[in-house]
C-alpha cells in the first residue's frame, strides 16, 4: 500500500482531524461523499491505521404503534353526543381489533357500555389507562429499561407480546483518527503541496516553492485500446517480405474472372465437379461476351479436346465457349500467376500474388467462403521438383515453420504434384498447408511457353490458427473487437 | 475427395504387412489419412485414380509400393457367350453400354461394402454424378441372356430395387429420391433406357435405379455389371475400374458381346494404356540422374510396365494422358521422401507491388490514427447492404445459388459490413473505432467493375462529423500530395446536412458524415456513429 493519500482518504481524514472521532453517517455528509466511497477510503485508512473504527451496540425498546385499547378511549372521550357501538366499530379497521379493543377497555373498567334502545359507549373510569400511558411516554423519550417503575415495568411483557412495544439493537459506526492520522493529514494538507503542474505554476515560477503532492502510483490506470493492424494483414506482410527475400515480383489483380481463366487455362475440364456452382461463386447474369474461341483460348481449347500439339490424350470432349465466359470469383490464384505467365515474355522469373480466393461453402470451424492463397511460380530453363521442394522447404522456414515433408497428390494442372505437410507443434500433428507441382504441358504449351513452371498455392489461414491456438478459422474474420484488441503482438512467433 | 475405408487385420492379409508400416507409406501412393480407429483408417484418394477406391486397389497399389508385387498386373478374359443388343433410340439419350461378367466370386459383407463405395465414388467422379456414367452391379444367376438395352415409353413398368410392387418409369422418375437427384437428363424425354433378358426381368433403369429381381446378396457368385454413359470412353474407363477390381477380388473375368446396328465390341477391353517413355523428361522433371534401369524398376513398384518405347499402365489408370505422367510414376515408385530438395537462389531482388503498398501504407496510418482494422468478408447480405439503409438494391451484384443468403451479394461498400461488425460488438467498450482496406464492386458496361476503398467508422456518444473529418483529413496529408476539399453531400449511408464528398480537384472519392438514425436504429446500436468511406484506387490513379 502506498504511503500516498487517495482524494477520498484525504477528504476523510481532513473532516476527522478536527473533530477525533465521528459517527460513520456524519463523516458521508461532511464529507460529500456517498456511502461506498467512505466505506471503501475508511478500509484503506484502517489498513495504514490511520484510523480506527468502533462498532457500538445500543439495545432499547421502541414502541411501534398506540395500543387499540388507548385508542378506543381516546374515541370514545373525544366523543360529544351519543357514541353507539355500531358508529365506534365502524372507526377501527377490522371488526377483530375492535372487539378485542373493546374487550380490553371494558375489563379494565375505562368504559361502560349501556343505553336503552341502541348500545352505546361511555367512558368508566377516566384515570384508568394513566399507567399505560406514562410508560408509552417514557419509552419514546428513550428511557432504558432498567429506570422503569415497578408498575410501568409490570405491562411490558404483554405489550411486548403483542408487538406494540418491540427490543431493537441500534448498531453504530464511529471512526477516530489516529495520531498516526493526524500527522498524514498535516502532511499531506497545507501550502507546499500542488496537485499538478499547470502551465501557470511553470510560467510564474510559482512550482519552486511548492511540492507536487503525491498520489497512488499503483492503482491501476483507464483501460486503453491502441489503434492495431489486423493480423492476417500483419501475417500478409511477413509472407511478402518472405517472397521478396527471395527474389519475387509481387502481382496485383481482381477477383472478379473468366471462367477461361480460373479453369480452362489450367486444364480443368468443363464438366469437372470442382466448376460446379457448388462449390464456385458465378456472378449472376454476368459474362465475359468479349472472350472469342481464336489465339491462346482456340489453343486452349484444342487441347481440352484432343490435347492440340501438347502431346496430351486431351479430355476428349467438345470444349463450350459459353462456359469458358461466365464470371467467377476466383477459386484459386493460380489465374493471376498463370495470366501473368501468358502476358510476360520473360523465360525465367519468379512472380507471387497474396490474396482473396472465394469458395460457395457454408462456413464452418474449418471451411471459409472467402479466404487467402500466398501462390507463386518459378519459371525457368532447368527448374525441377528438387527445386520445388527446396523453395518450399526455404519459404515454410521463413514463415515459422521448421518440420516440412511433401507427399504426393493430384491436381489437374500440375505433373508431378506435391501436397506441402507441416508439422504443427501446437495441435501435436502433420497439417496440410498446400498444394504445389509443375505445370502440365498441357497448361503451359498453348500459353507459349517451353520452360518449366513450378507452381504452388498454399493458404494462410491454417498456417494462421496455428500461430494464434485457435481452431476456428471464423474467428480470424470475425471481427471480435475483444479479440483484436487484446490478442498478444508477434503471438507464436 | 472419395473415402476408402481401410480394415485391419484384413488389409496386413492382403499386402502382408504390419498395420505401421502401412500407416506410414499410405500417403506415399498420394493417400491422405483423413481419420483413424482402433482396426481401421480412413484415407482419401484423388478422383483421377479411381482404382484406388477399393481396399483391393490400394492393397495392389501398396504390394507394388513395398516391392512384393511388382509390374504391370495382367488381366485375362474369356468370352462369356452372352449378348447385349442396343436399340437404335438411345442414341439421343443414353447411347452407350458396356458389360463384364465376373464368376467364382465369394464375397463377405466387407467386400460387398467395399465394391458398392467404389461404385458410389465412380458415379459421382467419373460418372458426374451418374449424368455421363451409371453402373449396375447384379446377380448373373438371375439373368436369362440375350439381353436389351432398348428404349421404352414412361408408361413402362417394373419392379424396382427394394420395392414389392411394380412402379412405372414416370412415377419413379417423379416420385422417389432417386428419380429426382438423377433424372435430370431425362425430363422431357419420351424414350427411356431399360435394360431386361429375354424373359422380361428388368435389369436396370439407368442411371435412375436396378430392378429388384437381379439383387446382389452375399450368396451371389456370379456378378453382372452394366455401365451405361454418355460418352464412350467414360464408359469403358469406368467399367476397367470396375472389372479389375472384382478380378482382385477373386473374380473371373468373362466379356459381353455389345450389338449395335453399326457393328459389334467386345467389354471390357483391358489393354494397357501406353504412354511414350521418355527418359529425358522423367530425369530433368525429377532433377535425378536416373539410370534407364532405375527408372524402369520404380515404373514396376507402380504397377507399370514398359513395351518397345513405351510406358505402359493397367487400363485402370484413366489419368494417364500425357508422356509428362509417369513422371509421378517414377517418383512414387523410387520414393518420394527420398528425393532430395535443392534451393535455387535468386539472381536478382524481388519487388513489392506498389499498389498493394499503398494499401499496406494506408493501414499502417489508421492504425496509428488509434484504429483498429477489421477484416470482413465481401460477400454480404441484403439487409445489411440494401435495406437497413434504406435504398434500392437494383444495382445488385449477384453471386449465383450461394449456399448461405449471409454471403450472396458482392458489397459496393465497406460501411455497411463494418456497421453489421459494430452491432455484434455492442459488449465492447466504447469508444470503438474501426476502419477496413477492402475490395468493394459495382455493375460497369462491361459486367463488373472492382475497387479497392477503406471505410472508418467511429462509434461513442460524443462521435460527430468533426471527429470523422479529422481522421480522415489526417490520413490524405499522410498519403496524397494532393489535398481533398469536402463540398456538402448527400449519401445513402449519411444524414442530411451532417455529410460531405470527399473530392481531389474534379474527381468524387468518397463520403464522410454522420451516420443516418434510420440506419443507426436498424442495425441496433445504441450509440451515434460517424466515419467516411474513401475509394483507393481512384486515388492511387490521380497519385501516380
Amino acid at each position: 500500500m502506498s504511503s500516498a493519500l487517495h482524494p477520498l482518504e484525504r477528504k476523510i481524514l481532513s473532516v476527522l482531524a478536527p473533530l477525533s472521532s465521528a459517527p460513520f453517517e456524519v463523516i458521508v455528509s461532511a464529507a460529500s461523499l456517498n456511502e461506498d466511497q467512505v466505506r471503501r477510503a475508511l478500509q484503506w485508512l484502517s489498513s495504514k491505521e490511520l484510523v480506527t473504527i468502533g462498532n457500538t451496540v445500543e439495545r432499547k425498546l421502541e414502541v411501534e404503534k398506540e395500543p387499540p385499547e388507548l385508542e378506543l378511549v381516546r374515541k370514545v372521550s373525544e366523543s360529544t353526543g351519543l357514541l353507539t357501538l355500531e358508529d365506534l366499530k365502524g372507526a377501527f379497521a377490522s371488526p377483530e381489533e375492535f372487539s378485542a379493543a373493546l374487550g380490553r377497555a371494558r375489563g379494565s373498567g375505562w368504559v361502560r357500555v349501556g343505553g336503552e334502545t341502541v348500545p352505546a359507549v361511555w367512558i368508566g373510569d377516566p384515570e384508568g389507562p394513566k399507567t399505560l400511558r406514562s410508560l408509552l411516554a417514557s419509552l419514546k423519550e428513550g428511557r432504558p429499561e432498567g429506570e422503569l417503575s415497578p408498575d410501568q415495568a409490570s405491562l411490558l411483557p404483554d405489550l411486548l407480546r403483542r408487538g406494540i412495544v418491540r427490543r431493537v439493537e441500534n448498531r453504530t459506526t464511529r471512526v477516530a483518527i489516529t495520531d498516526e492520522g493526524r500527522r498524514a493529514s498535516a502532511a499531506d494538507a497545507g501550502g507546499e503541496f500542488i496537485d499538478r503542474l499547470t502551465t501557470e505554476a511553470l510560467t510564474t515560477g510559482s512550482w519552486k516553492k511548492k511540492k507536487l503532492r503525491p498520489i497512488d502510483v499503483e492503482a491501476k490506470a483507464p483501460r486503453f485500446y491502441p489503434g492495431r493492424r489486423h493480423p492476417v494483414r500483419d501475417f500478409i506482410r511477413e509472407v511478402r517480405e518472405a517472397y521478396i527475400s527471395m527474389g519475387f515480383t509481387e502481382l496485383e489483380g481482381g477477383s472478379v474472372y473468366p471462367a477461361f481463366w480460373n479453369f480452362d487455362a489450367l486444364f480443368i475440364p468443363q464438366d469437372h465437379p470442382g466448376r460446379e456452382m457448388q462449390d464456385t461463386f458465378y456472378l449472376a447474369g454476368l459474362s465475359d461476351k468479349g472472350l472469342e474461341r481464336k489465339g491462346l483460348v482456340a489453343n486452349v481449347a484444342a487441347t481440352h479436346e484432343d490435347g492440340w500439339k501438347t502431346g496430351s490424350r486431351g479430355w476428349g470432349y467438345s470444349w463450350r465457349i459459353d462456359e469458358a465466359r461466365r464470371l467467377v470469383l476466383r477459386t484459386h490464384n493460380t489465374v493471376l500467376t498463370v495470366k501473368a505467365l501468358s502476358e510476360s515474355k520473360e523465360r525465367e522469373t519468379r512472380v507471387f500474388a497474396v490474396s482473396k480466393v472465394y469458395r460457395n461453402e457454408n462456413l464452418d470451424y474449418k471451411h471459409l467462403a472467402e479466404f487467402h492463397h500466398m501462390d507463386g511460380i518459378m519459371v525457368g530453363k532447368g527448374l525441377n521438383v528438387r527445386h520445388l521442394m527446396g523453395f518450399l522447404t526455404e519459404f515454410y522456414k521463413k514463415l515459422g515453420m521448421t518440420d516440412v515433408k511433401l507427399w504426393p497428390t493430384y491436381f489437374p494442372y500440375t505433373e508431378p504434384s506435391l501436397q506441402v505437410m507441416g508439422y504443427s507443434r501446437a495441435f501435436k500433428s502433420w497439417i496440410e498447408l498446400g498444394g504445389s507441382g509443375v505445370f502440365r504441358p498441357e497448361v503451359t504449351v498453348p500459353l507459349g511457353v517451353r520452360v518449366p513452371v513450378l507452381a504452388w498455392g498454399p493458404g494462410i489461414e491454417r498456417l494462421m490458427l496455428m500461430r494464434y491456438g485457435l481452431d476456428d478459422m471464423r474467428a480470424l474474420y470475425g471481427s471480435d473487437l475483444s479479440w483484436l484488441r487484446n490478442r498478444r503482438e508477434l503471438a507464436g512467433s | 475427395m472419395p473415402v476408402v475405408r481401410i480394415e485391419f487385420p484384413r488389409f496386413s492379409k492382403m499386402v502382408g504387412e504390419d498395420r505401421r508400416k502401412i500407416v506410414d507409406r499410405l500417403p506415399y501412393i498420394g493417400l491422405d489419412i483423413e481419420g483413424v480407429g482402433k482396426d481401421f483408417v480412413r484415407v482419401e484418394y484423388s478422383p483421377n485414380r479411381p482404382d484406388l477406391g477399393t481396399d483391393f486397389g490400394v492393397a495392389r497399389a501398396m504390394r507394388g509400393l513395398l516391392g512384393k508385387d511388382v509390374g504391370l498386373p495382367v488381366f485375362r478374359t474369356k468370352p462369356s457367350g452372352v449378348r447385349m443388343n442396343v436399340d437404335r433410340r438411345l442414341s439421343s439419350v443414353r447411347p452407350y453400354i458396356a458389360c463384364c461378367v465376373a464368376s467364382g466370386l465369394e464375397l463377405d459383407d466387407e467386400d460387398i461394402r467395399q465394391v458398392i463405395s467404389l461404385q458410389e465414388d465412380l458415379h459421382n467422379g467419373l460418372g458426374r454424378r451418374r449424368k455421363r456414367v451409371a453402373i449396375g452391379l447384379h446377380d448373373m444367376d438371375a439373368i436369362s441372356p440375350p439381353l436389351y438395352y432398348r428404349g421404352v415409353p414412361a408408361s413402362f413398368e417394373f419392379v424396382p430395387l427394394g420395392a414389392k410392387e411394380p412402379s412405372s418409369i414416370a412415377s419413379i422418375l417423379a416420385g422417389t429420391r432417386e428419380g429426382r437427384a438423377y433424372g435430370s437428363t431425362l425430363v422431357g424425354r419420351k424414350t427411356f433406357p431399360v435394360i431386361y433378358d429375354s424373359k422380361g426381368t428388368v435389369l436396370s433403369f439407368p442411371p435412375i435405379v436396378n430392378g429388384n429381381a437381379t439383387k446382389v446378396t452375399t450368396k451371389t457368385k456370379h456378378l453382372f455389371v452394366d455401365v451405361t454413359s454418355t460418352d464412350l470412353a467414360a464408359g469403358d474407363d469406368a467399367l476397367a475400374v470396375m472389372a479389375t477390381t472384382l478380378a482382385e477380388a477373386g473374380g473371373n473375368l468373362k466379356t459381353v458381346l455389345v450389338k449395335y446396328e453399326s457393328g459389334a465390341r467386345a467389354t471390357p477391353d483391358l489393354t494397357p494404356i501406353g504412354v511414350p517413355l521418355d527418359l529425358d523428361l522423367v530425369r530433368s522433371v525429377l532433377g535425378l540422374d536416373l539410370s534407364r534401369k532405375e527408372i524402369l524398376r520404380a515404373l514396376a513398384k507402380s504397377r507399370m510396365g514398359v513395351r518397345g518405347g513405351k510406358a505402359l499402365g493397367p487400363r485402370y489408370r484413366v489419368d494417364l494422358l500425357h508422356r509428362v505422367d509417369i513422371t509421378e510414376e517414377v517418383a512414387l515408385g523410387y520414393g518420394v521422401d527420398r528425393i532430395a530438395p535443392v534451393y535455387p537462389p535468386s539472381g536478382q531482388p524481388g519487388t513489392f507491388n506498389p499498389f498493394e503498398e499503398f494499401l499496406d501504407a494506408v493501414s499502417t496510418v489508421m492504425a496509428g490514427e488509434g484504429m483498429v482494422e477489421l477484416m470482413t468478408y465481401e460477400l454480404v447480405d441484403e439487409k445489411s447492404l440494401y435495406s437497413a439503409f434504406q435504398r434500392p438494391s437494383s444495382d445488385k451484384v449477384a453471386v449465383q445459388d450461394p449456399k448461405s443468403l449471409d454471403h450472396s451479394l458482392l458489397r459496393d461498400s465497406i460501411i455497411p459490413s463494418l456497421m453489421a461488425a459494430l452491432t455484434g460488438n455492442a459488449k465492447s467498450d466504447y469508444p470503438q473505432r474501426v476502419y477496413e482496406v477492402g475490395r468493394t464492386y459495382s455493375r460497369s458496361e462491361s459486367g463488373v467493375a472492382e475497387s479497392w476503398h477503406l471505410g472508418c467508422l467511429v462509434a461513442h456518444s460524443q462521435s460527430s462529423f468533426t471527429e470523422a473529418k479529422m481522421y480522415l483529413e489526417a490520413l490524405c496529408r499522410l498519403v496524397s500530395e494532393r489535398e481533398i476539399v469536402t463540398p456538402a453531400g448527400d449519401h445513402w449511408a449519411f444524414a442530411q446536412g451532417r455529410c460531405a464528398g470527399i473530392r481531389v480537384g474534379e474527381k468524387e472519392l468518397g463520403f464522410v458524415g454522420e451516420l443516418k438514425p434510420e440506419a443507426v436504429e436498424a442495425f441496433g446500436m445504441g450509440v451515434p456513429v460517424s466515419g467516411f468511406e474513401l475509394d483507393l484506387s481512384a486515388l492511387y490513379e490521380l497519385l501516380k
